[in-house]
């Protein structure tokens, strides 16, 4: 298992994380020592097995349905980095080169 | 320092006011900024606060923190000063809801005493990944507080507040305590609120707390925890009540797994928890050698779990609606994204949450996450064994080396990892572990953990009352 | 040689709950942006979602009433993908385990008869909210308030083999789902809203590529879509050219399907269990409670009202359509008309009304009161119209209106003896050509009376009197 610069640019993308080109090989290095490390579970014998474990609560409370917004001191617009009309804005998609 | 139910006792019945406490935390925190270990506190939040708490023990509200005060990690929103995760992404975000946790502390009569340091979103074992700076500890500044709650560690070892929370994922309560000296007790997983505790490994964060002792630790705990209609996963359990340690230690066995004392390990740690079991012995409790055999599993799961939920957990990160936003090169929103996300995380959260994408990708999940899952189980399951066969408690060092040197273990991710490979397991088996000072070996504090079964706690803080009263803290193991 | 169609439909529709499906945040259509929002469903760092009860209740009536198995054990998972409006950076949603599998919709293909597709799954999950790309220049505008309103997920197989069927299904399932009070299914306010996929195949071969139209707003518009598509897929291949797995979208305007515009990402969520969520644990008694309360199914009503109460099958399908308007139809039947004259009038002057407001104005017992003038000939049929214009808008006894108004008809005798004399005093000529052997004439007599009477006289009371009268000498 080799984790190269291609497959650090495409998981980068997936995790929308600028990555500089001249990072690549650094972060893949880094990227492939983590999984080297993890990847020793594969020793895990396959027919070794217990029952799923799920941590807290064995099944979910469900909520009655009552219009009761949680607390939230301010409007949302406060904290927007841009905003207009109650609207929080972003560049339009496709504004730009595609990357 | 004086403890939890002291000044709480003092401040309910007049004998000093929250002002003064206010003014005395005022001081310490000041004489503490060397440790770099508060990333936001304020005179004037703290008098405005005592205020309100001298207001309500005038009122003759019976508070059971009355004045103590606590300080809060940095990833536990609070809503009149800002909670930044030690993030370039979120300074200055000042949250416009409060923590359960929070509220519980501050309904108690808590002094809220600053914002803790800590790795960037709680990502590291040594609070050297804060985008402000590394924590240090405070009996030798060339050295790591552990982390990721290392600087609410390091306040309560500095003596500058009793009491602290912190939050655990994989040990970063039990580590930090371990390294600084200080108790550090993670509830079992559900018992404490994550409402307002900020995403990190969902399945396994647990705000937890630190205290001087077990009694200390164990009061804030009681307050914080209960279930929370805010939080699905929180049990339908009472709170969990503050210790009344019993005498000694008849009844009750103590397994001492053997995957926890390897050849290598430090000798002064080993000193340390041999001091330790003869003390448990003496105490009279039952000792048995016990195996969690896939103990060795538990970094590595570890390590594809919590990445995996923190990639998720990270992606509202996005410039979109709240924090810092950076336009990037070519000014669509993609860029936008990028941009913010690239400049706004530091290497450690970027490494992980790039691990996190990678291990649930097309193509891997079932090589990675399905099998992370499956080792999750088996490593659960070795606990449940043990337990099951009379075991009532597990005894283990914390940490495999006393606290390390700045810098040592930044070049390589997996070293840094391996300093929570004591600690992993209990976080993924969702059960109640602390830490307590056990002595020191060359000036360095040295901690023993305890291992409950699940929802146990109270047992566990018994137990560690008992022990804390045996061993000497602070005294030379070897 | 000809083309076979394949199309499956996936259908999002918005469960009928007064507050979102994680949080409190009411779910009312049309408040200014960004109004109904919290840490929650803003996304928030450090919140947390809280499962709606009356969701999960919606989403399993709705898998009950598509006949599908609902799994007692489901899990959440995140669906991870950034987009503007999906603020936590994943959708909750669910995965490997849904809600309910393997149900059946039975409904009539326009051109095979009656035919059944195949519901894949049906699952719960959030809505994410509304990008706005023209309202301010060179920028989204994102409103949230739609941001984690409950949906069912409905995916059926691609059992559909031309757009009217595709059509055909969408009306029955969205019947079901408003028959079971799951979803108002208004596509205006984007409370049902429709995918497809689509792919063409020679007979006999294997599936084609297929791709997925987006943005039909309305059932015709799927129709118009689909056949669009299917037109454009055929068109390449019978040129030589390949089928490419794309994503269109549908204008209504140009009638034609278009690419989206982005780059075609590979789509790879990553979805895993939703680590703030235990699993929907649901007991069988309670699942067994919801399929006992269930309404009377479209089909089924369909059915009754065709072998037991004895409509024509297109009256039962016109009525069966709404749940609404059965109702009122069962409640106007229940008031003592007469099945096939409560059809009549429900599929005339009461759809009319019905349709433009929405509202039936006129309650079932009033209507069986004016329909029973009708029938004890009060009121002609013309007359009882006008009386029913009158109801909508006056709350008075339709009697009461027919007096008002001098629409009630006269049955007496009497009366009817003296405008019968009065005509045929009026008329010798014609009275001694019928006495003459010219009988058809009788219809010319009905006439003039019921002008004379200026539409008042019953005209089966008037017969009678007349050939009576005429066959009387000495007049
Ligand atoms: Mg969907
Ligand atoms: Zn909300």
């Amino acid at each position: 298992m080799t984790i190269g610069a291609d497959q650090v640019r495409h998981i980068a993308r997936l995790a929308e994380i600028a990555v500089a080109d001249d990072e690549l090989p650094v972060l893949a290095k880094q990227l492939d020592r983590i999984v080297g490390y993890v990847a020793q579970l594969d020793r895990l014998p396959a027919d070794e097995d217990a029952a799923p474990f799920n941590a807290g609560p064995e099944s979910l409370r469900l909520r009655a349905d009552q219009v009761n917004p949680w607390p939230m001191i301010g409007g949302p617009m406060a904290m927007a980095p841009e905003s207009a009309d109650g609207f929080f804005l972003v560049p339009r998609r496709g504004t730009g080169a595609e990357a | 320092m004086t403890s939890v139910a002291r000044i709480a006792e003092r401040v309910r019945n007049g004998g000093e006011t929250a002002g003064a406490v206010a003014s005395r935390t005022a001081a310490a925190l000041e004489d503490s900024t060397g440790l770099n270990a508060t990333l936001h506190w304020s005179r004037e939040l703290l008098h405005r606060r005592a205020g309100e708490i001298t207001e309500r023990v005038s009122a003759g509200e019976q508070l059971p923190l009355a004045g103590v005060p606590v300080a809060l990690k940095d990833n536990i929103v609070s809503t009149d000063e800002p909670t930044t995760c030690a993030s370039r992404m979120l300074v200055d975000y000042v949250s416009p809801y409060e923590a359960t946790a929070v509220t519980r502390l501050r309904e108690a009569g808590a002094l809220l005493a600053g914002k803790a340091n800590l790795d960037e979103f709680a990502m590291g074992s040594s609070t050297e990944h804060s985008a402000f700076g590394r924590v240090r500890h405070p009996l030798d500044p060339e050295r790591v507080p552990g982390g990721s709650s290392g600087g609410s560690a390091a306040l309560v070892a500095a003596g500058v507040v009793p009491a602290a929370l912190g939050s655990e994922t994989g040990g970063s309560v039990r580590q930090p305590a371990s390294f600084c000296g200080v108790v550090g007790v993670k509830p079992t997983y559900g018992r404490v609120s994550r409402y307002g505790l900020v995403a990190f490994g969902s399945s396994l964060d647990c705000i937890s707390s630190f205290g001087r002792t077990v009694d200390d630790a164990a009061r804030v705990l009681a307050v914080i925890s209960g279930p929370d209609p805010f939080d699905s996963t929180t049990v339908d359990r009472p709170p969990i009540a503050p210790p009344e340690p019993p005498r000694d230690l008849r009844g009750i066995t103590i397994g001492l797994p053997r995957e926890y004392f390897p050849d290598d390990l430090d000798p002064g740690v080993r000193a340390g928890t041999d001091r330790t079991i003869a003390a448990l012995k003496e105490l009279g409790a039952e000792l048995r050698q016990v195996s969690l055999p896939h103990t060795a599993l538990a970094v590595p799961t570890y390590y594809i779990i919590a990445p995996a939920e923190a990639a998720a957990n990270l992606a509202r990160y996005d410039g979109v609606r709240y924090g810092q936003r950076r336009i990037g090169p070519n000014g669509d929103i993609r860029a936008l994204y990028q941009a913010t996300r690239g400049e706004g995380f530091g290497a450690e959260v970027r490494r992980r949450i790039l691990v996190g994408t990678y291990v649930l990708s097309a193509g891997y999940a079932a090589q990675y996450y399905a099998k992370a899952q499956r080792a999750r189980a088996l490593i659960a399951a070795d606990f449940a064994a043990v337990f099951a066969g009379g075991v009532d408690l597990l005894f283990t060092p914390t940490t495999p080396t006393p606290a390390f040197r700045a810098g040592e273990k930044t070049d390589d991710p997996v070293a840094m990892y391996l300093a929570d490979i004591f600690v992993s397991p209990a976080s993924l088996a969702g059960l109640p572990a602390m830490s307590l000072p056990i002595g020191r070996s060359d000036g360095l504090p040295i901690g023993g953990q305890l291992i409950a079964p699940m929802f146990h706690d109270e047992q566990m803080l018994a137990a560690a009352a008992v022990l804390e009263r045996a061993v000497p803290a602070v005294e030379e193991v070897r | 040689m000809t083309w076979e169609t394949v199309i499956g439909l996936e259908i999002h529709v918005q469960l009928n709950t007064r507050s979102k499906m994680f949080c409190g945040c009411s779910t009312a259509f049309g408040d200014p942006p960004n109004t109904n929002v919290c840490p929650v469903c803003l996304g928030l760092p450090g919140a947390l979602p809280v499962p709606n009860a009356e969701a999960v209740r919606l989403g399993t009536r709705a898998a009950l009433a598509l006949g599908c198995t609902i799994h007692r054990r489901s899990v959440f998972a995140r669906k991870n993908y950034f987009y503007p409006d999906l603020p936590k950076g994943y959708q909750i949603s669910q995965f490997d385990q849904p809600l309910a599998t393997d149900g059946r919709v039975e409904f009539e293909s326009p051109e095979r008869g009656r035919v059944s597709v195949h519901i894949q799954r049906l699952h719960l999950e959030e809505d994410a909210g509304k990008s706005l790309h023209d309202r301010i220049p060179d920028r989204t505008a994102i409103d949230l308030n739609r941001a984690g309103v409950p949906l069912a997920e409905i995916v059926s197989g691609p059992d559909m083999q031309s757009p009217a069927e595709a059509r055909a299904y969408a009306t029955a399932l969205r019947q079901i789902l408003v028959y079971t009070g799951v979803s108002d299914c208004s596509m205006e306010q984007g409370s049902l809203r429709i995918d497809a996929n689509l792919s063409v195949r020679r007979p006999g071969e294997p599936l084609g590529t297929k791709t997925e139209v987006k943005n039909m707003n309305s059932f015709a518009n799927v129709e118009r879509a689909l056949l669009a598509e299917r037109e454009r897929q055929v068109a390449l291949l019978e040129s030589g050219q390949a089928v490419t797995q794309v994503t269109l979208l549908f204008d209504a305007a140009s009638g034609r399907v278009q690419p989206t515009r982005s780059k075609e990402e590979s789509h790879d969520y990553r979805y895993f269990p939703d680590p703030d969520l235990p699993p929907l644990v649901l007991s069988e008694s309670w699942i067994e409670q919801q399929r006992a309360t269930l309404p009377e199914l479209p089909d089924a009503k369909r059915e009754r009202l065709t072998s037991e109460v004895g409509l024509p099958a297109y009256d039962a399908g016109v009525i069966a359509a709404e749940p609404a308007l059965a109702d009122y139809f069962e409640a106007v039947v229940a008031a003592g008309v007469e099945p096939k004259t409560a059809a009549n009038w429900l599929m005339g002057e009461v759809m009319t009304g019905y349709n433009e407001s929405g509202r039936f104005d006129v309650a079932p017992a009033r209507l069986a009161a004016l329909v029973r003038l009708i029938d004890e000939g009060a009121v002609s049929h013309q007359a009882a119209k006008r009386v029913y214009a009158e109801l909508l808008v006056v709350d008075e006894a339709p009697a009461a209106v027919a007096e008002r108004l001098g629409l009630t008809q006269v049955s007496d005798t009497g009366a009817l003896m003296q405008w019968v004399d009065e005509v045929l005093a009026a008329h010798p000529a014609e009275v001694e050509r019928y006495r003459g052997g010219e009988t058809k004439l009788v219809g010319f007599f009905v006439g003039q009376v019921m002008k004379r009477s200026r539409g008042k006289a019953d005209p089966k009371g008037v017969q009678p009197v007349l050939l009576e009268r005429l066959a009387a000498p000495g007049l």
